[in-house]
């Protein structure tokens, strides 16, 4: 992303709040400029002061008085200045944020699927924060700092060509000694970097595991592992610091020396005449300050180019093309009633790689469909293209006649009620988790569909029962627990449609077999598609899917398929001898 | 924190010279305001250009010393930051491998790593700061006061005054903002969270329709994080503003005292000036002394937070005069098939449970617990003499000669033929094995509650294993499968009754020595990064090749192994991610095979392995006959070959025996074999 296109983002975002922005630019100036004046005041009270009885009172107390009112003032436009700024940044901040999880709720699966998680979260957090702290606030204090030094420059010029000279050329001395120093200990923190990263992970194992490393009373080679990688890292770490906390001193060296040469000539200067001893302080404290914003800006820079990064990473995301809205469709029935056709449908992941050539399936109303095949078969594609969490490539998916495209997807989910193996919880309480998909339901309701689900018996155990709030990763659960909760949201809002992958795939087979009851009941009159194991479950079914490699290849009954010598045949046959 | 302080020692005299080199540092930048006044003063009132000239010279050399000064300083702060944190981790890191798995359970790993990781940066970074920064601050505010006081009494006053009105407004913006930016903070985690449900749980929140919800639910929570922002940050900006306005006012009234000084004469020019440098000085020191504090706090909470870990005492250790569990115990078995191939003992007869016993009714004395290696011993270090009471000092660490001894062939028939002798009558003696060497295992009235829970996990479990028994164990899920086998490594301490393995309480043996000799393959498979050899030697640091390929072999995992270029040195990456969960599997297997345990335990370790190869698994582990074997599966049809099924209902034994035994007489088993439609084929219903 070019720099270019990123500023006209950001600028979106900023032109709701220029007029508050210029404000701040302006009270920053102000505040700068009454900044460097203050010390010329000072000067020049200092230069009544000339000896005893000599003191001009009169002008002192006009000096000091004008310094009063610029140090208040200055004051304040800081403050209001870091208000507004602040007020600007958290809000481009929040309208970010905001944008970034409308766009994430919109965008296809294809995108969040193929993207880390962690990745997107630290856009959105980090990114963004850096974004504000960077390009914001980093504006303001590299504005502020280019105003000091120019205002700085210009009023040594005006009181003293020969210290201004002076002062202005030595002064990038120190900023050149800063970045020398950076540079040799870039590869010191490199090193540290990596040897931390190394411990990082050496620790991640064996504490992670620290169970296995109990079991195998490996503690002490663990602990030798560790010790060593920890006497690299100490090394490591004790150049980096120390070579990297040189350049404090060393740039307070060179100010020093700066500072003394301005003295001097100064002195030489106020005893040649044409400068008083109150201009020559006014100079020094000039000459103290003046490092010190180049010393800023050049931290500024780096944060400045950072958040340049960060931005393009966050407006990346929000660049991604989103599917198209779906106009509303008034000629849609209540509810679907689940006659399913897929017609030459073709679809692939990656267009280089084809998954889906030409699938053929008829399904009627009511009919309970088995999905079987070996892993990796497209089980898993298959359900992510009826919930049209994927957009198809070619051919037609029809429910009841309409074609998918003309379904909104919000009705099309309405009517389809999923169980994946994929035990996911929202962080909330366990009512609130069985009642996502009706949040209006009775607590009667909810009951029944936990008892249907066979989890009443343990949410009752449970300290909270059903107000027992539930952690980012369902925390406290066992997997057969959480899987139950998926179940019984499920059936507390039955739709025509059900899909149910390995849904008791994490439950023991003697819950598993209690539940099918439920599942019988549940099924029944529905049109249900079943990616399950057990051996009942599909010769039960009206028609089963034999997939293989992203195709169906078999489909038929039990009977119809054992009848010949099919792949279904085999994999039967090898699943009855297990068991 | 201050308990943290013993890992200092060795480095006191260093942690003090930072700071000291520092406060000589502090000396030479406040001795330039006096030079500049005395510039003023007697080189420019007199024009005396050889004078200045020696002033900034000796100006300059002051700096330069300052930098020594400061090197110096910066080099003795870092060496005690770093050496002093590296302590304070490996120590960490040690106490860690004593924890046990219940403070594990309750700590959580991840909160240990960041204990190791990032805590531990902090702690050197505010070691490091405080030595080398936090020492500076108040030596530059009071040396100046200091100095103040001695170029003029009165003006220092106003020193003295300013001072505690600097340090009220600083301290007090930071008491009210930090408990603000832990608001942020917890707005902000509110954010994360919201942000990452939406990515964790997109399938079911698009199933749901759940996006609408979902944004105004983010929206709310942006809005509430920017409310709380904004308020700390118009209290937070104030510091700045606010400090720089009362130095200033200061200035002004510094400056006027000074001209009514000068005006009577009590003072020069040039003093002035100098008193103004000071007050200079002071403006930038103290904010970031305000900076430095908000560090050096976050650096004494992470130090607080070390500390905590260390304060745990581990639940599970060895007891003081802990019993190693001998070698010859854990061979017990080993030796007994050894025997089979003996000279001269033709006359074996099998036993059940696979167990070959010497017909030596002509020679009733057996030596006992020699090495099998040398051959006309029947080394079964295990058994007593029963008749004389005499017993074999096995647990005795000193126990390095082989003991001599005998033992009742007919005793030991009958225990195989598991005609009872009760573990509990055997001798007091707790380092020595009694009559108990029937069971190598027995479990006598145990409970079992983890820490936390309001219930038990295992409810009065009475229950024997036999040498080389192979033993199912299966159950529904929190039905204390992995309860009940974790109890015999110790991994956790049973809460009632008695647990004895090879005749002693578990809690009597040396916890290394125990989890030798009895092996557990956990649940997960878990493989660490380095080359598959040096993860089976995870079981036994000195395992030749040979025993290496072997364990592998029986674990099938020899196959896929060989086919790899380098064979067992072919890489492993962190956690296993190259082998594929399977592979995984069997490589865990087959590190437990790798050792010399007498008791191997699989936690519902075949789940990923496909039908064929788990059989082969089960196989080898029942041709394994010199090992006792525990396997717990969910699986009904895994155990159905086993020599005894044990079956557990809410942390009960409600069934012990073998299959069709078990569709017989325990509903609970039946059910279980019924939904996984075995019961059907066996024909038991």
């Amino acid at each position: 992303m070019k720099t270019k296109s990123i500023l006209s983002h950001l600028m979106r975002y900023l032109r709701r709040s220029l007029p508050l922005l210029l404000l701040a630019l302006l009270l920053a100036g102000g505040s700068v400029i009454l900044q460097i004046l203050v010390p010329k005041k000072v000067g020049a009270a200092i230069d009544t002061i000339t000896g005893p009885g000599e003191v001009a009172f009169g002008a002192l107390w006009g000096f000091l008085r004008t310094a009063g009112i610029f140090i208040l003032i200055s004051a304040c436009c800081t403050w209001f200045m870091s208000i507004l700024l602040n007020r600007v940044s958290f809000r481009v901040v929040r309208d970010i944020r905001n944008d970034a999880i409308n766009h994430i709720t919109r965008l296809p699966l294809s995108y969040l699927d193929s993207h880390a998680n962690g990745d997107i979260v630290s856009r959105v957090i980090t990114d963004v924060d850096q974004v504000s702290d960077g390009l914001l606030l980093g504006f303001a204090q590299f504005f502020m700092g280019i105003l000091t030094i120019l205002g700085t420059l210009t009023l040594m010029f005006i009181t003293n060509i020969k210290i201004a000279l002076v002062v202005m050329l030595l002064t990038p001395l120190s900023l050149f000694v800063a970045r020398f120093i950076a540079s040799r200990t870039f590869t010191m923190f490199r090193a540290q970097s990596e040897a931390r990263s190394r411990q990082t992970s050496l620790i991640d194992e064996l504490v992670g595991q620290q169970k296995i490393v109990q079991a195998y009373s490996y503690e002490a080679r663990a602990a030798e592992q560790f010790n060593e990688c920890d006497k690299t890292l100490c090394d490591c770490a004790l150049k980096a610091t120390f070579f990297s906390s040189l350049t404090n001193p060393c740039t307070r060296f060179v100010n020093a020396t700066v500072y003394a040469a301005c003295a001097l000539v100064g002195s030489f200067a106020v005893i040649g005449g044409g400068l008083s001893v109150g201009m020559l302080t006014t100079m020094l404290m000039y000459a103290g300050q003046y490092a010190k914003p180049f010393n800023e800006i050049s931290g500024v820079i780096t944060e400045l180019q950072n958040a340049l990064a960060c931005a393009a990473r966050i407006f990346e995301l929000l660049d991604e093309p989103l599917p198209k809205i779906q106009t509303e469709n008034d000629s849609l029935p209540e509810a679907l009633k689940g006659d399913i056709r897929f017609d030459h449908v073709a679809f692939s992941y990656v267009p280089e790689r084809p998954l889906i050539n030409d699938m053929n399936i008829s399904v009627n109303s009511g009919m309970r469909i088995a999905i079987v095949g070996p892993t990796g078969c497209g089980k898993t594609t298959l359900i992510n293209l009826l919930m049209r969490f994927y957009e198809i490539d070619s051919g037609t998916i029809t429910f009841d006649g309409l074609t998918l495209s003309d379904i909104p997807k919000s009705f099309l989910r309405r009517n389809i009620g999923m169980v994946l193996q994929d035990t996911w919880l929202s962080d909330g309480t366990i009512r609130e988790n069985i009642a996502m998909g009706k949040p209006d339901a009775t607590d009667e309701e909810i009951k029944e569909a936990a008892k249907a689900a066979h989890a009443h018996s343990f949410i009752r155990r449970l300290p909270e029962g059903y107000d027992t709030v539930l952690g980012e990763h369902g925390g406290g659960l066992s997997a057969g627990q959480r899987q139950l909760l998926c179940i019984a949201r499920v059936m507390l809002c039955l739709p025509p449609i059900l899909i149910l992958d390995e849904a008791t795939s994490s439950i023991d087979t003697r819950t598993e077999w209690k539940i099918q009851d439920a599942f019988q009941v549940m099924m029944k009159g529905r049109t249900s598609f079943i990616v399950a194991h057990r051996l009942s479950t599909i010769k039960n079914a009206d028609l089963i899917l034999v997939m293989k490699d992203g195709n169906v290849i078999e489909q038929g009954t039990h009977d119809t398929l054992m009848a010949r010598e099919s792949f279904y045949k085999t994999l039967y046959l090898a699943g009855s001898r297990e068991a | 924190m201050r308990k943290l302080l013993r890992y200092m020692d060795g480095y006191r005299l260093r942690a003090v010279a930072a700071p000291m080199f520092k406060f000589f540092e502090a000396v030479m930048e406040l001795l330039v305001p006096l030079i500049v006044a005395s510039i003023i003063d007697i080189g420019i009132a007199q024009g005396d250009r050889g004078y200045i000239v020696r002033r900034v010279l000796l100006m300059v050399l002051f700096g330069f010393a300052g930098l020594a000064f400061a090197v110096t300083a910066q080099y003795f702060s870092a060496k005690v930051a770093v050496a002093y944190t590296g302590r304070i981790r490996r120590a960490l890191f040690s106490h860690l491998g004593k924890l046990s798995y219940t403070e594990i359970d309750t700590i959580g790993t991840d909160t240990l790593i960041t204990r190791l990781t990032g805590d531990m940066n902090q702690i050197q970074n505010g070691v490091n700061l405080t030595l080398r920064l936090l020492m500076r601050s108040p030596f530059i505010v009071i040396g100046a006061t200091v100095m103040a006081f001695t170029v003029d009494k009165k003006a220092g006053l106003i020193f003295v005054g300013l001072i505690p009105v600097l340090a009220i407004v600083i301290f007090a913006i930071m008491l009210v903002s930090i408990p603000l930016y832990k608001r942020v903070q917890e707005r902000l985690d509110r954010v994360v969270s919201a942000l990452r449900r939406n990515l964790a749980g997109v399938r079911v929140l698009r199933a749901f329709n759940k996006e609408q919800a979902e944004r105004d639910n983010f929206a709310a929570r942006t809005g509430e994080l920017e409310k709380n922002q904004r308020t700390v940050g118009a209290i937070s900006t104030l510091l700045n503003p606010l400090t720089y306005c009362i130095v200033n006012l200061a200035i002004l009234l510094l400056v006027y005292v000074g001209a009514l000084r000068v005006d009577a004469g009590h003072l020069k020019q040039g003093e002035v000036v100098a008193l103004y440098n000071y007050m200079a000085q002071i403006l930038v020191e103290l904010v970031k002394l305000a900076n430095l504090i908000i560090n050096i706090t976050r650096a004494i909470a992470c130090g607080n937070r070390v500390q905590s870990i260390f304060e745990i005492t581990p639940s599970v250790v060895s007891p003081e005069n802990a019993i190693p569990v001998d070698r010859r115990q854990r061979n017990a078995i080993d030796a007994l098939s050894v025997s089979r191939s003996l000279p001269g003992s033709e006359d074996t007869e099998t036993v059940d449970r696979g167990l070959q016993i010497t017909d030596t009714s002509d020679d009733s004395f057996i030596p006992l617990g020699a090495s099998s290696g040398s051959g006309e011993f029947i080394p079964l270090g295990a058994l007593p003499d029963t008749e004389n009471g005499a017993f074999i000092p096995l647990g005795a660490p000193d126990d390095s000669e082989v003991p001599f001894n005998r033992f009742e062939t007919d005793d030991y028939q009958a225990f195989l033929a598991g005609d009872g002798i009760n573990p509990e009558d055997g001798g007091t003696e707790r380092s020595l094995p009694t009559d108990s060497e029937g069971p190598i295992i027995s479990y006598r009235d145990v409970s079992l509650r983890y820490a936390g829970a309001s219930d038990n996990m295992l409810e009065h479990i009475n229950l024997d294993i036999y040498p080389g028994e192979y033993v199912g164990v299966i159950g529904g899920t929190g039905s204390g499968k992995t309860s009940l086998v974790q109890l015999l490594p110790r991994f956790y301490d049973i809460t009632d009754g008695s647990l004895m393995v090879y005749g002693n309480e578990v809690r009597d043996y040396d916890i290394d020595s125990l989890r030798e000799a009895i092996r557990i393959v956990p649940q997960k498979a878990v493989l660490f990064s380095g080359t598959v050899r040096s993860n089976l030697l995870w079981g036994k640091a000195d395992a030749t090749d040979e025993e290496i390929w072997d364990a592998l072999e029986k674990a099938c995992a020899a196959d896929f192994i060989r086919a790899l270029p380098e064979g067992l040195d072919a890489p492993v990456s962190k956690g296993g991610s190259n082998f594929s969960g399977g592979q995984r599997q069997r490589l865990t297997i087959a590190r437990a095979f790798v050792s010399d345990a007498s008791v191997l335990i699989l936690d519902d370790s075949g789940s990923a392995l496909d039908y064929a190869t788990e059989q082969r698994l089960r196989q080898a582990l029942h041709s394994a006959k010199d090992k006792t074997v525990l396997y717990v599966s969910q699986r009904a049809g895994a155990l159905t070959s086993c020599d005894r099924i044990l079956v557990l209902e809410d942390g009960e034994l409600v069934g012990n025996g073998k299959h069709e035994e078990l569709l017989e007489t325990c509903p609970v088993y039946r059910e279980i074999a019924a939904a996984s439609g075995i019961a059907v084929e066996g024909g038991a219903r």
